[in-house]
């Protein structure tokens, strides 16, 4: 199945509503955002410590990005001939259905009934997950937020903090559900504890499954390693304990040198949690040797297109670079209203907004891209410099040039845009406008209700002036 | 030395005192101010809608009635980001509009940038008395890196007292047609705005884009605050907005 068949991002406006209208949610965001930010603002903060400067960083950050993407093949190549050195195997995927077949062919081959997972994004836009499950293979999510999403029969409402749309009492009432204990009061005190929990069960599964799966956060093209960055252990266990590990990747994770990854390193961390490193850093390479006493018998990378290779050497190769912090989404005013279910596929918030109608069609998520405000908070935290807004943008004019504007709007524009164009006529309608704003004003300064903007009026007032232009003013005052 | 005020569409149509207090502010400088007759909008709305023709035309009117003048002064920060960093993406390539289109993107000013920055003949604050807090807008603010230049140009307002709120740098939700096709989510993050305002408490919200401001005023009233003043900074500086 490809990756359109299962988005919902052609629904983002009737679903923006219903997170508005969602007031556990609106809680949820509500706490979370202060924190996202703060921490950010500290972890960039402490750059100075070590003597380093944000916009240094981030430039040598976008030039080792460019330099692979602008080599991707090689680098590629590079990566696969090094992994096969160490005794892994190098697969390559077209796209998520081809992902699915591969993982589901190797864990039958190697007789897996449970297959335990840490973060992937990537197994998201395969539906894996779906496959795994049909073909009698049960994937177990390990990362705390992935678990509770996926006991919840969801998917992840951010790309680092999965369940951050949960209170801890819809937590709590999965948890007694599926742990098989009574409801209990909790508050964010006892969250070690529901942890702590959580950990005791998925201990079983590290132990009993046949499979590990795993993300990376990078490739290292020197060593053929998969880097893996991790706060919670789970990422540990599943690429140490099972007898085989699948890592599935995109092939833009790639980056030439173990000096790069490092530089790369500390942006990433401190984008995403404020964190000068994250608590884990593994970097995977081949298989176990003779003497060590854990990792994987097996070790197979898929490496994943699903859209990417189409990026290159295109108008939005920028986004490429994307290192998956999802600093743009926390620093997003439009997320934070709505949380990430409303983006409709796997990737919310700003980097969404440009992947989803790159890699599910352009035409399958109309709103997208112009469910932002231009605000460029995005792009002013992005690590990579990635211009999310200009990359928003190009997206809106090919929707024009392919004629995918709603007829309407097309017109409106048009009109305005012959009319903008005379000013003798402008001047004229901006007159005629002015005296009707003022007249449905009614003295009063405001319109209540605006039928020709009913989406403005519905939350807010229209303040209007006096129903006299300043060019109008302007002209009768040089005449005295 | 010769200005051209451009006024910008939402001013001429919704606001017009900010229009005229700019021009009182520019003409106390000691400059001759002109008000090119032809101006209607600088096609912003065209280029966030993805009309990269219609915003290319409108781009081109633009350009051609703002040459010839030693600045170009706008009291709104997303219209001088149109020009100063739209513009040359539309028509720096083109042989014969570039050099043109470079000639005016680099002598546009905010107005507040300008005052602080550009201004020769020195400028005098109206006096006003009591609190206000400033709303940096985005365009403005991530576009131009205007930040300073309105705090130090209110702080030379006799009586008046600067208090920042919390999160002056975070979007007020206008977002121009986004606020309309998008109303509800608009609504939510201005929601967000009006609190921090409330929480500061200040007599006055200030801004340099009349968008923000009609957006930030709507709201508050909606919301049943009918006593904070929302001004655009011209009308503080230049002492009260009337015509």
């Amino acid at each position: 199945m490809s990756g359109s068949k299962h988005s919902q991002a052609m629904h983002f406006h009737a679903r923006a509503g219903e997170k508005l209208r969602n007031p556990i949610l609106q809680g949820a965001l509500r706490k979370a955002k202060p924190l996202f930010v703060g921490k950010r603002a500290k972890g960039v903060a402490s750059l100075a410590e070590d003597g380093l400067d944000f916009d240094v960083l981030r430039s040598t950050a976008k030039n080792i990005r460019n330099r692979t993407l602008a080599d991707l093949d090689a680098w590629l190549e590079i990566f696969e001939e090094r992994a096969v050195a160490t005794g892994a195997e190098v697969l390559w995927a077209r796209d998520g259905a081809e992902v699915s077949r591969l993982v589901v062919d190797i864990a039958r081959r190697h007789g897996v009934t449970k297959a335990v997972k840490s973060k992937s994004m990537l197994s998201e836009e395969a539906l894996l997950n779906e496959a795994l499950a049909a073909a009698g293979i049960r994937p177990v999510e390990t990362d705390l937020g992935e678990y509770i999403v996926q006991l919840a029969g969801e998917t992840p409402s951010h790309i680092i903090a999965p369940a951050v749309h949960k209170t801890i009492g819809e937590v709590e009432a999965l948890f007694a559900r599926e742990h098989g204990r009574p409801l209990e009061t909790r508050t964010s005190a006892d969250i070690p504890a529901m942890a702590q929990e959580a950990r005791a069960v998925l201990r079983e599964h590290f132990l009993s499954a046949g499979m590990g799966i795993s993300g990376a956060n990078f490739l290292i093209a020197e060593t053929g390693s998969a880097a893996l960055v991790t706060n919670e252990g789970n990422g540990r266990m599943v690429t140490t304990l099972p007898k085989v590990h699948v890592v599935i990747t995109g092939i833009e994770k790639i980056v030439p040198t173990l000096e790069d990854f490092a530089t790369l390193m500390r942006l990433l961390p401190r984008s995403a949690t404020g964190q000068s490193i994250s608590n884990y850093v593994s970097l995977l390479t081949g298989t176990k040797r003779d003497g060590d006493r854990d990792g994987p018998e097996k070790t197979i990378f898929i490496l994943v297109d699903n859209g990417r290779a189409k990026l290159l050497g295109s108008d939005y190769q920028d986004m490429l670079r994307c290192i998956r912090c999802g600093a743009c989404m926390n620093h997003c005013p439009v997320y934070f209203s709505l949380g990430g279910h409303a983006y409709g596929w796997v990737y919310p918030g700003p980097m969404g907004s440009v992947l989803t109608p790159l890699y599910t069609g352009i035409e399958n998520a109309i709103d997208l891209p112009h469910a932002s405000t231009g605000c460029n908070q995005c792009g002013a935290v992005c690590p990579v410099d990635i211009p999310l807004p200009t990359l928003m943008h190009r997206l809106r004019e090919e929707q024009n040039e392919r004629g995918l504007r709603p007829w309407p709007e097309r017109l409106a524009l048009k009109v305005w845009g012959w009319v903008a164009g005379k000013p003798a006529l402008y001047r004229w309608l901006a007159r005629r406008t002015a005296r009707y704003l003022n007249w449905l004003a009614d003295g009063s300064g405001r319109i209540r209700i605006f039928g020709l903007a009913p989406g403005w009026t519905a939350g807010r007032d229209l303040p209007v002036s006096s129903g006299l232009t300043f060019h109008e003013l302007y002209s009768a005052r040089k005449k005295t | 030395m010769r200005l051209a005020l451009y006024v910008t569409c939402l001013v001429d149509l919704m606001r017009p005192s900010v229009g005229f207090a700019a021009l009182r502010l520019l003409e106390a400088t000691g400059a001759e101010v002109i008000v090119p007759e032809s101006q209607t909008c600088c096609g912003q709305p065209a280029w966030n809608a993805g009309n990269r023709p219609l915003a290319v035309d409108l781009a081109k009117k633009a350009i051609a009635e703002l040459e010839g003048f030693d600045h170009v002064v706008i009291p709104s920060g997303s219209c001088a980001d149109q020009i100063r960093n739209v513009y040359p993406q539309l028509l720096g390539d083109d042989p014969l509009w570039g050099p043109r289109v470079r000639g005016v993107a680099e002598r546009t000013f905010e107005l507040s940038q300008y005052l602080a920055e550009v201004a020769e003949g020195g400028f005098i604050a109206a006096d006003f008395p009591g609190s206000v807090t400033y709303h940096d807008s985005c365009k403005g603010l991530r576009g131009l890196g205007i930040k300073r230049q309105p705090r130090e140009l209110l702080h030379k307002a006799c009586g008046l007292t600067l208090k920042e709120m919390p999160d002056c740098e975070e979007c007020c939700g206008f977002g121009g047609a986004f606020s309309v096709k998008f109303g509800d989510v608009s609504t939510q993050i201005v929601d967000r705005k009006c609190d921090a305002i409330a929480a500061v408490g200040a007599d006055s919200v200030v801004g340099g884009d009349l968008g923000c401001l009609i957006n930030i005023e709507g709201r508050l009233r909606r919301r049943g605050d009918e006593t904070t003043r929302v001004l655009h900074i011209a009308e503080v500086l230049a002492g009260g907005g009337d015509s």
